[in-house]
């Protein structure tokens, strides 16, 4: 859609433009009249015209054409005309990541970015901070420092937004200019003082009392200019999150207070952001969201769209969470609907399909879907996503939903736009078992026509879970092996995997899938072959064990520990086999979402795919003698044993196995004058437990973290797995230098730091899994293997539904099934579903019913194939 | 009346016979590279100078004749790159300081090197033996061979003793350099 769009400009152009069909090849041949004498500027600004518009539309330029290029730019400083020396700048600027030694320029830009001619000054200042590395930044600090002080705004603008940039990089050297950066905030330009603002809360970002002193602080003084008063609310709004306030504790903190005080600003702006800011904290008094909730209503009448816009979209994201206060705001929504700025009309529609009446959905999706075929992807996804929350709140809808979507399914659009889709699809079927058969038919035609791999793939997974459970197998079959014959290999071996979970869960389909399956052993891709050989060898063996294991319920081993774990044992001796075993399980991690963007949109900073715990698991792993423990069953979150603020700081990482446990206690000095040897922690434990080794940190100078281990082994019986441990660190004190961290001496005195108490949990004990068709494998599990356990509580700490559901998933660290972590509102009776895996490799399926009446009454059930299991379980809810 | 007149004509002369030379000062670090291109644009002498980062581009009128010279820092992070503004210019000046005589050898091979390669032959180079007002500089005879360049056959080659701070031998240094300018080839 976007490149016809594109295309269809281009002719309206007309083919007098300069620029169309230019070649890499030519420009960059021409880039030699740089080097000749007298330098033509006119020309010379052409071509270097012509190398940016190459590189904006995306050509990519090897490193040795763009060195060559950058050197003949340099030569074009001996120019004097300054439209040529501000493209040179630009040029600089665009080939510093490509170009080597390109600080060869450093000595020329500082000399414009001091000199007296002001419009080179600001680009100067840029094109060097795009060129310096770490090391030549000391010698550059000096005129940085100058320039962000300086009394010319542009200068002043362009040396903050740098140093901000460079903060990523060399966030130690930027420090220093914190001073000059507070400077700059009393300068009167507005800009400035946002810039300014911006560098100085990026400095001090880590430092929370800091943070709220140049919040306290500015708040009172009134910041001349509308976009750093902005920006101060967001930071403030991100400080009073972090105190996690009651209402009334709220309305009475003096940053909320500022926060409010700016609903009163004269500028539109501010009053938008306070306003929004309000909305969106948790525990606002009505007192306060009242004013709030007017003004975006205000705003949603306003002439400028832009303000309409902001309005209307602050509402539809607050629609759930205020939804009787967004119903006030229903009328002029309304009359929102048919605005001609389409966005504005897609957002007033969804927020009112939110917070509208049952009766009013089949309206309101006609009317939206008479122009969505108008309307950006981005905003395709949040209708989409108000038709997602629609089906969690009227069930009953989701035949004209669900149609809706397939409709919506079947147009054109972008990979974002039919994942969200696919999301909604997939989590009305989770969560409204009625709709399923006809969700699952929804995808299976989507994804013959589906020309997204990522896609099709988890799709074809999907059906391979649920499809062998629905009330006709066999209709799915046929979608799923059309993808064997069309897609690409990708494709193809995720369809000959799903068609193996026929295979094992559908005893009548067998002898087809075989047949199938046979045939895909012709495939010309390796995986796909390698696949259905996999597959047709288990399920020729007719053993259920074998399917149970090795299809239905593959256990995945966290990739990249495995990765990690391989090629540690391709640079070893290949004396020993390679042992799966040791290669940790992978968790099912919630990917949290963190609004991260409010403050600082910054978009280069993407998550680790690697959990902290894989790192931590990864490092016990090289323990001497840690083999022998066997496999890693579970590493648990980090517990923290000190306050925040001491001499040492100490955190404890649990690592369980089967019949051991492993304390991995980091240990950090705070003490810059000393030096902590011989560092370890004495734990004081149960009878029961019995301690098979502790391993020390050696040395431990300031500021750099250390770890020592303790190996404990777990008692015999289960149910006295779980304990409460009292700890000291010890260690060898010795005096150093705190500027070299050099010794005053060699020898030392022992010394002891009282850490707090922490426990093994049976949550610890229990690795979270997650099953897909839960039920089912309840009922199977009614094997001589498996024994029961029930019991009846009734949880006096517990109000709600919810909060029993939270405290029982925390406790016994089960991972909820089925989407029955989330209690719908209102109802009065729940059951949640949930499974995990004991130390010992026990499967644990529990099911809690629960039931509210003064107070919530609970009966569970627990499956597990050991008995003590199922008492321990049972006893950590009692 | 004379003097106005023949003002007059200076400047109509220069404007149809001027000229421009091109010129790359490279040398080690700390030899008076950047002190040099002061002390010839504008007579003043400074004793501390920061190390060029890079290569200052600097335009300079003597008389009639316009020296651009592009001054390179000679640290060894960019002695790499001596070589891409040596070429095609007027003529190269080699700065070594004289009075170190523990660098001689690194110098005397960066000049051999820069020298050797195909790029430049031919272009006329002028060593200079910077701060001959320390006590046990090298004089011109010293340098010649310490840094070997009678070996160098294939090009014009030009050697002096010089000193930035006492101004010696500057004028006849510049007096070579606009003897190389464009017009007297």
């Amino acid at each position: 859609m976007g490149s016809f769009r594109r295309d269809k400009d281009d002719d309206d152009e007309g083919s007098t433009s300069l620029y169309q069909n230019l070649e890499k090849t030519s420009v960059l041949q021409e880039t030699r009249t740089f080097n000749e004498t007298p330098v033509n500027a006119r020309k010379c600004i052409q071509i270097l015209t012509k190398i940016l518009y190459l590189i904006n539309q995306g050509e990519q330029l090897v490193s040795r054409e763009a060195t060559e290029c950058f050197f003949a730019m340099t030569k074009l400083f001996q120019s004097k005309d300054i439209v040529l020396r501000r493209m040179v700048y630009l040029g600089i600027k665009e080939l510093s990541s490509i170009a080597e030694d390109v600080i060869i320029v450093t000595s020329s830009l500082t000399k414009d970015m001091t000199g007296k001619e002001d419009l080179y000054r600001a680009a100067a200042i840029r094109a060097l901070c795009s060129i310096t590395d770490n090391t030549m930044l000391q010698a550059v600090e000096r005129y940085m420092k100058q320039c962000i002080v300086d009394k010319n705004g542009a200068v002043s603008c362009a040396a903050l937004v740098s140093s901000y940039k460079l903060a990523g990089q060399a966030g130690d050297v930027v420090k220093r200019w914190a001073n000059e950066a507070q400077e700059a905030l009393n300068n009167d330009n507005v800009m400035v003082q946002y810039h300014a603002l911006g560098l100085l809360y990026y400095i001090r970002k880590n430092d929370r009392l800091a943070v709220s002193k140049l919040v306290n602080k500015l708040s009172r003084n009134s910041l001349k200019s509308p976009y750093a008063l902005c920006m101060l609310i967001r930071i403030s709004c991100k400080l009073i999150e972090e105190e996690n306030l009651s209402g009334e504790e709220l309305s009475d903190f003096p940053m909320f207070q500022f926060v409010e005080s700016c609903l009163r600003h004269k500028s539109e702006m501010v009053i938008y952001e306070a306003a929004h800011a309000i909305v969106n904290f948790k525990n606002t008094p009505s007192r306060v969201l009242s004013p709030a909730f007017s003004i975006l209503q205000l705003f949603c009448s306003s002439p400028k769209a832009t303000l309409r816009f902001a309005a209307v979209r602050t509402l539809n994201k607050v629609a759930m969470t205020h939804p009787a206060a967004v119903t006030t705001c229903n009328l002029d929504l309304e009359g929102l609907i048919t605005d001609s700025n389409r966005s504005v009309a897609t957002l007033a529609i969804t927020t009112l399909l939110k917070t509208g009446a049952e009766s009013s959905v089949e309206r309101l999706m006609k009317q939206i879907s008479s122009f969505v075929a108008e309307i950006s992807d981005e905003f395709k996804v949040v209708v989409v996503q108000a038709i997602c929350s629609l089906c969690t709140k009227y069930p009953r809808k989701h035949t004209v939903l669900m149609s809706f979507l397939s409709g919506m399914l079947r147009e054109e659009g972008g990979l974002e736009y039919k994942t969200s889709i696919v999301d909604t699809i997939i989590t009305i079927i989770e969560e409204n078992t009625e709709s399923k058969e006809s969700g699952l038919s929804h995808l299976c035609e989507f994804i013959e026509d589906c020309e997204h791999t990522s896609l099709a793939v988890r799709i074809l997974h999907l059906l391979g879970k649920e499809g062998p459970y629905s009330n006709n197998p066999s209709k799915y079959i046929r979608f799923i092996y059309n993808r064997v014959i069309l897609e690409n290999p990708i494709v193809r071996s995720a369809a000959v995997s799903a068609l193996g979970q026929f295979g094992a869960s559908c005893p009548t389909l067998l002898g087809n899938i075989l047949v199938l399956l046979n045939r895909c052993q012709m495939d010309p891709d390796d995986e796909v072959r390698d696949r259905a050989t996999y597959y047709l060898h288990i399920l020729q063996t007719n053993k259920m064990e074998l399917y149970k294991r090795y299809i239905i319920d593959r256990n995945t081993s966290s990739l990249i520990l495995l990765e990690k774990a391989l090629s540690d044992y391709l640079n070893g001796n290949f004396n020993d086999k390679f042992d799966l075993a040791i290669v940790p399980k992978a968790a099912v991690v919630k990917v949290e979402t963190k609004d991260e963007a409010m403050i600082v949109s910054n978009n280069a900073v993407r998550p680790t795919k690697i959990t902290r715990e894989e790192v931590s698991a990864a490092k016990v792993m090289q323990i001497p003698g840690i083999k022998e423990l066997g496999p890693l069953h579970k590493t648990c979150p980090t517990t923290q044993l000190t306050e925040s603020e001491t001499e040492y700081t100490v955190q404890c990482v649990k690592h369980i196995f089967e019949s051991h446990v492993v304390f991995q206690f980091d240990c950090l000095n705070t003490l810059p004058d000393v030096i902590l040897e011989n560092v370890r922690v004495e734990i004081t434990p149960p009878e029961e437990f019995e301690i098979k080794g502790i391993i020390p940190c050696q040395k431990l100078p300031y500021n750099e973290l250390g770890s020592c281990f303790v190996i404990l082994k777990f008692p015999e019986d289960v149910l006295h797995s779980a304990a409460t441990f009292g700890a000291t660190l010890r260690f060898t004190v010795i005096d150093c230098d705190p500027t070299t961290g050099e010794p005053d001496s060699d020898v030392g005195y022992s010394d002891e730091y009282m850490l707090e108490d922490f426990e093994i949990s049976v949550a610890d004990l229990i690795l979270k899994t997650k099953k897909s068709n839960f039920n089912a494998i309840f009922d199977e599990a009614n094997t001589e293997e498996w024994v029961e356990a029930e019991d009846t509580f009734a949880l006096s700490t517990v109000s709600t539904i919810q909060e029993a559901v939270n405290s029982i998933l925390k406790f016994l660290g089960l991972g909820p099934s089925q989407n029955t972590e989330t209690v719908a509102e209102g109802t009065h009776t729940h059951t949640l579903l949930c499974s995990g895996t004991f130390k010992n490799g026990a499967d644990i399926l529990l099911k809690a019913k629960l039931a509210l009446a003064d107070g919530v009454t609970m009966h569970l059930t627990v499956k597990t194939t050991e008995p003590d299991v199922a008492d321990l379980v049972i006893s950590a809810i009692g | 009346m004379l003097a106005l007149i023949n003002r007059i004509l200076d400047w109509f002369k220069s404007l149809f016979w001027k000229e421009e030379m091109e010129l790359t000062l490279v040398g080690l670090q700390f030899s008076g590279k950047t002190t040099f291109v002061n002390v010839i644009a504008s007579g003043n002498f400074t004793e501390d100078m920061i190390p060029t980062v890079g290569f200052n581009m600097r335009r300079i009128t003597k008389g009639n004749v316009t020296i651009k010279v592009w001054d390179i820092g000679g640290q060894p992070r960019f002695r790499s790159m001596w070589e891409r503004y040596c070429r095609g210019v007027n003529a190269i000046v080699y700065m070594v300081d004289a009075a170190d005589t523990d660098k001689m050898e690194a110098s005397r091979n960066e000049l051999h090197s820069l020298l050797d390669k195909p790029q430049l032959a031919g272009i006329p180079v002028l060593v200079l033996g910077n701060k001959r007002d320390i006590p046990g500089a090298l004089d011109e005879t010293g340098l010649i061979d310490r840094m070997n360049l009678s070996s160098i056959q294939d090009r014009e080659i030009c050697c002096y003793s010089i000193s930035c701070k006492e101004k010696d031998n500057i004028d006849i240094t510049l007096q070579w350099l606009i003897n190389h300018s464009k017009s007297s080839h």
